[in-house]
């Protein structure tokens, strides 16, 4: 190999402390080097020229430079020799100014290192084979998992693009959380009236195919194409027939069966439809309640049902569908505020959550929108609220704030008031967190226009008395304590990673945190990307949001999608792991440990087995390469000959004094 | 009471239709030793013995001999396994590399084997041995002229005075009866223990002497059940190229450092690589300390449970200490 | 392991090989780098995806082959690049570093530490503390021929 060397001056910054020329005139003496010399500013047009002007000079085929850290311009420098007709590959950097000029002004010690740095690449290079990449093409559909408003609006962004989308969703009905609520804050806008458009946008475009009632039971694959099996779960409807009428609703006499969607505030009949505006309006029997499937008599909605759509002997199904990327929606469950025995444990009827208490003031809900007390169907006087029920409390495992409760707790409060002009709210807060757009504006209107009372303090008990609910708190302003006579506690529970998360999380091989809540690549700059190619996140998943910001990752994660797809293929990284067939004893110890699952069984002819890597879904991390015991997997570029020959190098060299 | 060595034969016996082939020992070259038997027809089952110098772990023969993995019908392998061999079993169960359907297993407890060379420093002018049996704490040597008794302390292989495993971890058909073990847990690492009151410097002095003795016969590797690389090891590939051919100490060294670590976590401590080796060097001990720290560190001991991953092989998120 | 001859070591460079993870700590000492954080001047890095990558042999042969002293870093256990890796490396470089001493090999000479690519400062006080350790112990005897070796006699015997 003929090899040329440079040496970056990078102004003073490299050579106030490193003699550059006499690293320059050391690299000579090197096996294969037969160029070196030393620039001012190699990075520059004029110094990328000189490399590209030597190459052709000297013939070279491998070019070390010795410059700034590799993480700045490996990019550059691999670009500058491709163009003088190298391999990109054909490259290697030594970093002498951030782990050598910079870190010690000691001249003599740094040109030593600088040397031995340089000594070290070229020995690399020696090592380097051209690597290229493959063009991989994509599959242009993408799967939304989670039909809530952030999966939603991903769904119909892509859609709108001109990708076939496929969504998931694990409930009987797309909307999610979103569905749920009266009104959002700070505009106390109808959450229907501006969500159920968007609900029946995803029903009708001919780009979304939606499985609702239905999960995620395996991925493989990667980014741009992707293989999922999807678990259609048994409704006991054939829902291509069902035209959502109700009739078998109305006259089902199971009639005490759990009403998920009112969160247990009332009780549905066992063949239900979620809510009038459900999509897709789809009855569906929950056998865990159905008479028939209990007890095998009943048979009603069956006899009843206009399109004989009943099918008692439904079984799960799998379906597959083949995507490009997929964005995880999978949005949050609340915090089980049962932990919390001062706040009676989840046994006191008049104490309940956000979300239950949305319900109840919601039109289309139990009560038709009546505040009323679950109890006794009264309509409460006093009314407390109290936040951070299950946020900021490292007590029971979780130090983070929801984000939501504070806003949300606000706008309770005023709608209570705005429902019972003549009813006392309080709110017992810690700190008000409102840094949203007008958002401060509309806790300061609660305050001021509405007469909430703000109490600044945590309350440490909640008991029965008579008919009340007797609040003990403080005040920690006033430095009292405070005790109200409540009729109504809304707990403001918070954000808790979505049941399930942990596991979809396995099986998508994306990472999250020890909450559940998914992580992001990068916490500023990747906050869509997950360090798994191909799958984008939006919503709740990832932490906790308010439904803006859940809009907008989930157009971001639309965004990334369309990024994607506006190539036809993709190009791999070839720094890639790579099997030596002839040396690989079979025993899967590759496959065992990679993080990413991208090593597999091969037979060979004579039915031996093989591992064989997946060019798409190798990250490179060389996790397999450090396992294998005959070292017949080599992470590319970064091979055992070329880790060892630094090292023989080094080891070699005499040390100086 | 039957004589082992006809029960042996007699219960290979009842099943060897279902069997492609048996493995045991047969007598060897001479009368000190026995040899592995790979026994594929009924009327050759007489030839296998057991007695105290059935040393050999068959084991090592199932991946890099048979390549048991690849089996083309459904006739089992047929293996006579120490307590120390069945961990070796185990152990290659544990890491996919047999499945334990594939094998009729005779476990036999064992009392230990015979190092037939600490045996010839003390009688060098034994001769015409016609049976060795151990008989409580001494081994009985009949020869032609007379019968000669060692203490076993004197005569057993290394890792049987270590030995905390003498019965079978799993078998299909035990031969004989449980035994005691002669070694509790805290005296295992008796020998290691004798190692680590040297110095730093005079551990590596220790074993710069004791490995500037090898000359890379590879009998150590070879002999290892766990060694399963065959003509891919490292210390002899060329890309990569770990090692050099020049036989110098720090090419010795390194090649035992190799193999070692190769073992961390894996070696059931069958001994075998110290046994075949030539130049009688105490390459066990290397591969003992390793599983000491194991074992210490993460818990676990390898060819024990067949459901376990050996630990340098998977993680832990939680684990705290290290 | 403080031999005689420390007194006048103190001032060379001895030979400390560093395997940093490309996604933390080779960011870390970049950033030290970039903060003109001064440090000692032996240390030289080789550039590596992962500590997964990491193979305890790689450290073992420096060791033998002479180098005075292995430092390892990559990101901190749950933050690595990769998901997973680390949690490989922390167990198998921690049985290693546990193991040197039997072999004759001081355990200090090499060191496995977890920073991140913010953690400028850290990376100083792990490349600083770990020159002072190795200066410390003086540069490594090495594994060498010279022993007084006599071929024959068992360890047991």
């Amino acid at each position: 190999m003929r090899i040329g060397v440079f040496i970056c001056k990078c102004g003073t910054n490299i050579a106030a402390t490193v003699d550059t020329e006499a690293v320059a005139r050391k690299a000579l003496e090197y096996p294969d080097v037969v160029y070196a010399t030393d620039y001012m500013y190699t990075c520059s047009e004029p110094g990328q020229d000189e490399i590209q002007q030597a190459i052709e000079e000297h013939d070279l085929q491998g070019v070390v430079v010795a410059a700034c850290s590799p993480r700045m311009h490996e990019v550059t420098f691999r670009r500058a020799v491709e163009k003088a007709g190298l391999n990109r590959y054909m490259f290697e950097q030594a970093n002498i100014r951030e782990h050598c000029s910079w870190i010690s002004k000691d001249t003599e010690a740094n040109t030593r290192k600088a040397i031995d740095l340089v000594r070290m690449s070229v020995e690399k290079l020696r090592f380097n084979h051209p690597l290229f990449s493959s063009q991989v093409p994509i599959n242009k559909r993408v799967l939304v998992i989670g039909g809530g408003i952030s999966g939603i609006q991903a769904a119909l962004d892509c859609a709108e693009g001109g990708l076939d989308v496929v969504m998931v969703e694990r409930e009987s009905t797309i909307g999610g959380k979103m569905a749920k609520l009266d009104k959002t804050f700070p505009t106390i806008d109808c959450s229907a009236c501006i969500l159920g458009p968007k609900m029946v946008d995803v029903a009708q475009h001919e780009n979304i195919h939606l499985y609702a009632y239905s999960e995620i039971e395996s991925v493989s694959g990667y980014m741009g194409n992707f293989k999922v099996d999807i678990r259609k779960k048994a409704t006991y409807v054939d829902w291509d027939a069902c035209t959502g009428c109700g009739l078998c609703t109305e006259k089902c006499p199971a009639k005490k069966s759990f009403d998920g969607f009112n969160e247990g505030l009332d009780t549905t009949t066992a063949i239900n439809i979620s809510f009038p505006q459900a999509i897709p309006k789809r009855a569906k029997i929950d056998p865990k309640y159905c008479w028939y499937l209990t007890k095998e008599k009943c048979k009603i909605c069956q006899k009843i049902c206009p399109v004989d759509a009943i099918r008692f002997d439904m079984k799960d199904e799998t379906v597959v569908e083949e995507v490009g990327a997929i964005i995880v929606a999978t949005g949050f469950d609340l915090v089980d505020h049962s932990v919390y025995g001062e706040y009676g444990g989840g046994h006191y009827p008049d104490v309940i959550t956000g979300l239950q208490f949305e319900r109840l003031v919601s039109a289309s809900g139990p009560y038709e929108g009546h505040i009323i007390r679950p109890s006794d169907g009264k309509e409460p006087k006093n009314i407390v609220f109290i936040a951070c029920v299950g946020s900021r409390d490292p007590s029971i495992g979780r130090p983070y704030c929801s984000g939501i409760c504070c806003m949300y707790i606000a706008k309770q409060a005023i709608l209570a008031r705005d429902h019972i002009p003549d009813s006392n709210c309080y709110v017992f807060y810690i700190d008000i967190r409102a840094p949203g757009k007008n958002y401060e504006e509309f806790v300061r209107r609660a305050q001021e226009d509405y007469g909430v009372q703000y109490i600044r303090g945590r309350v440490g008990k909640i008991y029965p008395q008579g008919e009340h609910l007797i609040v003990q708190g403080i005040d920690t302003l006033l430095g009292i304590q405070v005790e109200v006579e409540a009729d109504l506690v809304v707990l403001a529970t918070g954000v808790a990673a979505s049941v399930g998360a942990k596991e979809l999380a396995e099986k998508l091989r994306i990472s999250y945190d020890e909450y559940g809540f998914y992580m992001e690549s990068h916490p500023k700059l990747r906050p869509v990307e997950t360090n798994t190619a191909g799958v984008f996140l939006a919503g709740v998943c990832q932490g906790p949001k308010d439904i803006p910001a859940s809009v907008a990752q989930g157009s971001a994660a639309a965004a990334k999608t369309q990024i994607l797809f506006s190539r036809d293929t993709i190009e791999t990284d070839p720094q890639i792991a790579k099997v030596n067939e002839r040396m690989c004893i079979g025993c899967g110890k590759c496959i065992d440990v990679c993080p990413f699952g991208s090593i597999q069984w091969k037979t060979l002819r004579d039915g031996s087995q093989k591992a064989e890597v997946l060019d798409t879904v190798c990250q490179g991390c060389g996790l397999c390469n450090a396992t294998c015991p005959p070292k017949a997997i080599q992470l590319q570029h970064c091979t055992d000959d070329q880790i060892l020959a630094e090292i023989e190098v080094l080891c070699a060299g005499e040390r100086h004094g | 009471m039957e004589d082992k060595t006809k029960t042996l034969q007699r219960e290979f016996l009842k099943v060897f239709e279902k069997l492609e082939v048996v493995l045991g020992w047969e007598p060897g070259y001479d009368s000190l030793h026995a040899t592995p038997s790979f026994i594929r027809q009924a009327k050759d089952l007489n030839k296998l013995v057991w007695n105290p110098l059935c040393s050999q772990n068959l084991c090592t023969y199932l991946v890099k001999t048979l390549n048991a993995s690849v089996r083309k019908d459904d006739k089992k392998i047929g293996i006579c396994v120490k307590g120390c061999d069945s961990r070796s079993l185990v152990a290659l169960i544990q890491e996919k590399f047999i499945t334990r359907e594939t094998f009729y297993i005779v476990g036999i407890p064992c009392e230990g084997t015979v190092d037939w060379r600490r045996l010839m420093r003390i009688e060098p002018s034994l001769k015409d041995v016609q049976k060795v049996d151990i008989q409580g704490n001494e081994l009985e040597v009949e020869t032609a002229q007379k019968t000669y008794r060692f203490p076993l302390q004197q005569v057993l292989e290394q890792r049987c005075l270590h030995c905390r495993y003498p019965n079978p971890i799993i078998y299909d058909c035990l031969i004989g009866e449980p035994i005691t073990p002669h070694i509790g847990d805290d005296q295992a690492y008796g020998d290691i223990e004798k190692i680590e009151q040297y110095s730093l410097p005079d551990r590596l002095k220790f074993w710069e002497k004791e490995l500037d003795r090898c000359i890379r016969c590879y009998a150590c590797r070879n002999a290892c059940p766990l060694c399963v690389c065959r003509d891919s090891c490292i210390a002899e590939t060329r890309t990569p190229k770990w090692l050099s051919q020049r036989c110098d100490l720090k090419e010795k060294f390194f090649y035992h450092m190799i193999h070692a670590i190769h073992l961390a976590g894996r070696c059931t401590e069958c001994g075998e690589c110290e046994r075949v080796c030539p130049m009688e060097i105490p390459v066990t001990l290397i591969k003992k300390k390793l599983n000491q720290i194991v074992k210490d560190l993460l818990d676990y001991e390898a060819g024990i449970d067949p459901q376990k991953q050996p630990p340098l092989l998977t993680f832990d998120p939680g684990e705290k200490g290290i | 392991m403080v031999n005689s001859k420390e007194e006048s070591t103190t001032k060379k460079d001895l030979l400390i090989v560093g395997f940093l993870c490309n996604w933390c700590s080779y960011g870390g000492a970049d950033t030290a780098g970039v903060c003109r954080f001064n440090q000692p001047t032996d240390l030289r890095i080789i550039r590596i995806p992962c500590t997964g990558r990491m193979d305890p042999l790689f450290v073992v042969k420096a060791l033998i082959y002479g180098a005075d002293g292995v430092l390892v870093s990559g990101c901190h256990p749950k933050d690595c690049h990769y998901n997973e890796g680390n949690f490989y490396a922390r167990r198998r470089l921690e049985v290693l570093k546990q193991f040197l001493p039997f072999m004759g090999i001081h355990t200090d000479r090499f060191r496995y530490s977890w920073v991140s690519s913010s953690e400028g400062r850290l990376w100083q006080q792990v490349v600083t503390e770990f020159s002072e350790t190795i200066h410390g112990l003086g540069p490594n005897p090495g594994v060498h021929g010279e022993s007084d070796a006599k071929a024959g006699m068992s360890f047991y015997t």
